[in-house]
């Protein structure tokens, strides 16, 4: 094997796929062949690197230098300046602002910089779909010493001592729930690995199965050897179909190598993983719902008097772990609880996996330490707000979670804070909000996700939910009346305390914490009749500001309903009478003259 | 695909560590070829091929090749640079394919400076 | 009622409908002295609750509840009941009202029957359905959909709880699930269509209608709804001419709202197809389209 003197790490995430990784790719290898380079560089294509926004990414390795926003016009001439005579392009790499110039290392850019990688460990340092890379960098190491020499309890003590959380949002000490697994006496027993990742605006899940599968597949076998299991089953979304792709492969390869399987390396421990796919039904994210799910049964929640340590899966014992969780656990046991636990805060150890994405600037994955300030990943990592707009609100926990305002940036993040403030860890979703979102809007969004995802089964939820997103709806549409706040906090009660799962027992979470926060928008939106952050249709009026237009006509082209005209030449006016308050003209101006009351 | 036994997951590793260290970004040594037109014009390619064929005669991943531009000194092309680790680095002119295999037995891997070939110990002071 | 504004337990009482809770306020009325008539449409008290197993929120049993509300309404001596008969007039106010009820016939002499279920076990009627079961209805499906759906149901033969991933595949393969080939299904697998037909209903993905050549999914998870993907979607319908969740006359398109495609650094997002289009505007949308033909 000859060696190549330079590795292009070129992300295959599917942020980086959509942006057209395999184009560049294919483009590269061209130009490598032209320059007669294709010996002497490789092109490996890394799960998601993370910094999705600037997508699609590529590291060269090993001079570390990371190149950002590629496209096929830029490879010929990269290849012939860097990678054939060692001259980094600039113009590619990654600018902070304006003023500032080009970093060309990727460890010193401020949103790698401040990242401590566990779950996320091998990101964008193996092609995914090589286990020797995996092998290389680590992996299954600590399933031989777990199979090895270690027995069952040695495992789960290890587990408890580390302090490990679910990371799947509530935070179950893991170790507990293996323990309480163990215990139960069972020929079958069964752990179960949720990706079904439904919260919107978190995508952790994904990146870590695209980016290093095998990470997951040792922690479910050593989670299997703790408990007594000798299957795993992992329930992962329909709408991940690289994921799901890389998954079947880094699976085919462990039973190949024998990491997987029947007597996994010789040691007489056998564990098999199927993968069972979901089809899009947010509540089977909850885990009696996902076991029904599993087993074919209409996947509705069901009461969870029995815990499923004991009776789960086929009325079997079953262990269910989230994603991150499972990846995390071979470190621990590799580097010992002590390690770990020395990161983070009194009750959340190590590292957590944010999806940072919304109104700012470095959107992506980013893994930082708990007890991290919100103000330090907004506008430390995710390099402040976009377009300079002023920070309104972060909202984290998806659907069960709750809205943060400015005044509490400064929050260290943990499980139990989140929750004192009214949100929740929840999968990890972080979502910055700025000026111009409104948080009646952001509460009626989630109301309507919840309503069409409950499954049904609970009134409470069912009906309930429906009637707080009518109410919303009103408020929204300026027929808001008195009183229908205090109506929203007795109906979020009800709700609460008439649910059976999580998903109801938490829907109300979205609605009281913009409540707690953002009382005086919903004030507004009722006593005034107006929307403060322009976006309530009902309540908004578009203006063309007559001394900024300069007669382009563009709007006039775009607008749906040709509510727009004007002398030529001359400012123009929107028709308001026919306006429906779509906001293509003010997308279409290039002088910002249309303005949003 | 035989089955692994424990102690093959560090075979493996061992195999793959040429190619992993180079993404590490760390390495005993670190040889840099200068590529300017200039370089390139002069048979720097050469070289190139010459430096990956002894790396990979040696089946070691410790050691880094990486490309620079033009160093400046054009009429002395082709040129590289080899840096030990905690040495000062050393610029190699007017080299040939059996200059470097010189440099590389016994600089790279002797540790010990080819004087003959070589032009400068250090490298120039940046503003 | 009847006794409004005054003590005296006069007159009677009217209780339309002999569920679970018309039969309990007929107790609770008859049991404080009240004639109480109760009508109900079907020809049998009890009501819905004898169909379930478990309520809500207590996981009570259901039978367990009904039953003895059942027997003592049948018994009780205030409570004279009018099954299988309807409500066909209200006249008057409350405490003096006339009221019309259509009993139905029975053909069944009520008094002198024991219910010994004899006429039940002997009606032909009733008895071809047991003895001569219906034809099946002819499956909608062409010979060569047959043998596709019987390769998908072979894939998965003896596989625990594999209704949904055989729906899946069908999905897949179809883009929707024909009526002919969930029927299929339900009989090959041995379960009720009733539950293929759930399991089909509460999923996403699986359509109950022929969709279109490109399926155009607009994301509308957390961060493309801060970023405008309902304008997206909306220029998407104005554009098409066409609601989400359905699909365009020529069969082109169908467009969809999803939740978060987990693209949510590119938001807002849209995928046309496998193609995935982030950081969109409605203009660079509706260009888009015309990469996809008919």
């Amino acid at each position: 094997m000859k060696k190549s003197r330079m590795h292009l790490m070129l992300c295959a995430g599917t942020g980086c796929v959509s942006n057209g990784s395999f184009r560049i790719k294919a483009d590269l290898e061209q130009e490598l062949g032209k320059h007669e380079l294709q010996d002497e560089i490789a092109v490996v294509m890394t799960g998601c690197n993370g910094f999705c926004a600037q997508g699609p990414v590529m590291v060269v390795q090993p001079d570390n230098i990371f190149y950002q926003l590629l496209s096929e016009k830029d490879i010929p001439h990269l290849v012939e300046e860097h990678f054939l005579k060692g001259r980094p392009v600039k113009r590619l790499m990654y600018t902070p602002s304006l003023e500032k110039a080009p970093v060309p290392k990727m460890s010193e850019i401020d949103f790698f910089e401040k990242q401590r990688l566990i779950a996320l460990r091998n990101r964008g340092m193996i092609d995914p779909e090589k286990i020797e890379e995996a092998i290389a960098r680590g992996g299954y190491r600590a399933l031989a010493r777990a199979l090895t020499s270690m027995t069952s309890q040695e495992i789960i003590q290890t587990v408890k001592d580390s302090g490990l959380r679910g990371r799947g949002g509530a935070g179950f000490p893991t170790g507990r729930k293996w323990e309480s697994a163990a215990s139960h006496h069972s020929k079958e027993k069964y752990i179960i690995c949720n990706a079904d990742e439904g919260d919107p605006g978190a995508f952790m899940d994904r990146s870590i199965i695209e980016s290093d599968p095998h990470s997951v597949l040792e922690g479910m076998a050593i989670a299997g050897k703790a408990v007594g299991a000798g299957q795993g089953y992992i329930y992962i979304r329909t709408e991940y179909p690289l994921a799901l792709q890389r998954l079947n492969l880094a699976i085919k390869q462990a039973m190949e190598y024998g990491l997987l399987g029947h007597d996994i390396l010789g040691t007489g421990f056998d564990f098999d993983i199927s993968v069972f796919r979901g089809a899009g039904a947010f509540v089977c994210g909850e885990s009696s719902a996902l076991r029904a799910s599993i087993q074919g049964d209409p996947p509705e929640p069901f009461s969870k008097q029995v815990h499923a340590t004991e009776k789960g899966l086929w009325e079997k014992p079953t262990v269910l772990n989230n994603v991150e969780t499972l990846a995390i656990v071979p470190e621990i046991i590799k580097r010992g609880a002590g390690w770990f636990s020395q990161i983070g805060t009194e009750t959340s150890k190590g590292t957590k996996v944010f999806a940072l994405v919304g109104k700012v600037r470095n959107t992506g994955l980013v893994e930082v330490p708990m007890g991290i300030t919100l103000r330090e990943i907004i506008f430390d990592i995710g390099g402040g707000m976009e377009n300079g707009k002023a920070f309104k609100a972060v909202q984290t926990g998806g659907p069960s979670g709750g809205c943060i305002p400015a005044s509490l940036l400064d929050l260290p993040i943990d499980y139990e804070r989140l929750t004192e403030v009214g949100s929740m860890m929840g999968s990890g979703g972080m979502i910055v909000m700025d000026e111009d979102n409104c948080m009646v809007d952001v509460a009626r969004y989630f109301l309507e996700f919840l309503r069409s995802e409950s499954c049904g089964k609970c009134t409470a939820c069912r009906e309930g939910v429906d009637a707080m997103y009518r109410i919303v709806t009103d408020i929204c549409d300026g027929k808001g009346n008195q009183g229908d706040i205090q109506l929203l906090e007795e109906l979020s009660q009800a709700v609460k305390d008439g649910s059976l799962c999580q998903l109801g027992a938490t829907a109300s979470n979205p609605v009281l914490s913009t409540l707690r926060y953002f009382k005086d928008e919903y004030e507004t939106h009722i006593n005034e009749q107006r929307c403060p952050a322009g976006v309530c249709r009902a309540l908004i009026t578009y203006t063309i500001d007559a001394e900024k237009c300069n007669a382009c006509l563009l709007c006039v082209k775009n607008c749906p309903q040709q509510a727009i005209s004007g002398e030529k030449g001359k400012p123009q006016t929107i028709d308001q009478e026919k306006c429906i308050k779509c906001g293509v003209c003010r997308d279409v101006c290039r002088s910002e003259a249309v303005t949003v009351q | 695909m035989a089955k692994l036994r424990p102690e093959d997951l560090d075979k493996i590793t061992e195999r793959m560590k040429k190619v992993m260290s180079l993404r590490e970004g760390s390495g005993r040594a670190k040889i840099t070829i200068h590529m300017g037109t200039c370089g390139i014009s002069a048979g720097a390619r050469k070289i190139m091929s010459a430096v990956i064929e002894c790396v990979s005669e040696l089946d070691t991943g410790d050691i880094i090749i990486t490309s620079s531009g033009c160093a400046g000194l054009c009429s002395k092309e082709p040129m590289m640079t080899v840096e030990l680790e905690g040495q000062a680095p050393v610029k190699y002119i007017d080299l040939t394919e059996e200059k470097v295999n010189k440099i590389f037995t016994e600089h790279v891997m002797g540790g010990k400076i080819v004087a003959d070939y070589a032009l400068a110990i250090g490298s120039e002071q940046a503003l | 009622m009847s006794s409004q504004g005054s003590n005296n337990k006069v007159g009677s009482v009217l209780v339309v409908g002999a569920g679970i809770g018309g039969m309990q306020a007929s107790l609770d009325l008859a049991n404080a002295g009240f004639k109480v008539y109760l009508v109900e449409r079907s020809p049998a008290i009890g009501g819905v609750m004898s169909q379930l197993d478990k309520t809500f929120p207590t996981n009570d049993c259901a039978m367990c509840t009904l039953a003895p509300r059942m027997v003592e309404c049948g018994s009780h001596i205030n409570i004279e009941k009018l099954t299988y008969s309807e409500v066909e007039s209200i006249e008057g106010e409350p405490g003096a009202f006339k009221v019309r009820v259509r009993k139905k016939a029975r053909s069944v002499k009520a008094d002198q029957c024991t219910g010994c279920g004899e006429c039940m076990a002997n009606c032909l009627v009733r008895n071809r359905a047991y003895v001569e079961p219906a034809e099946p209805e002819p499956l909608e499906l062409t010979p060569g959909e047959l043998s596709e759906v019987n390769r998908i149901l072979a894939e998965h033969e003896g596989e625990r709880g594999s209704v949904l991933p055989i729906l899946q595949d069908i999905n897949a393969r179809y883009k929707w699930l024909p009526p002919g080939a969930m029927r299929h299904v339900s009989e090959a697998v041995g379960i009720p269509l009733s539950r293929v037909l759930r399991i089909a209903t509460f999923y996403n993905v699986f359509s109950l209608e022929p969709r279109g050549e490109h399926i155009i999914r607009v994301c509308l998870g957390t961060a493309c709804h801060v970023k405008g993907g309902s304008r997206i979607l909306e220029s998407l319908e104005r554009e098409l001419d066409v609601q989400a969740g359905r699909t365009t006359g020529d069969r082109r398109f169908t467009l969809e709202a999803v939740r978060c495609l987990g693209c949510c650094g590119l938001a807002p997002v849209v995928t046309i197809d496998e193609d995935v289009y982030g950081k969109i505007t409605p203009q660079k949308i509706v260009k888009a389209l015309d990469k996809y033909p008919a």
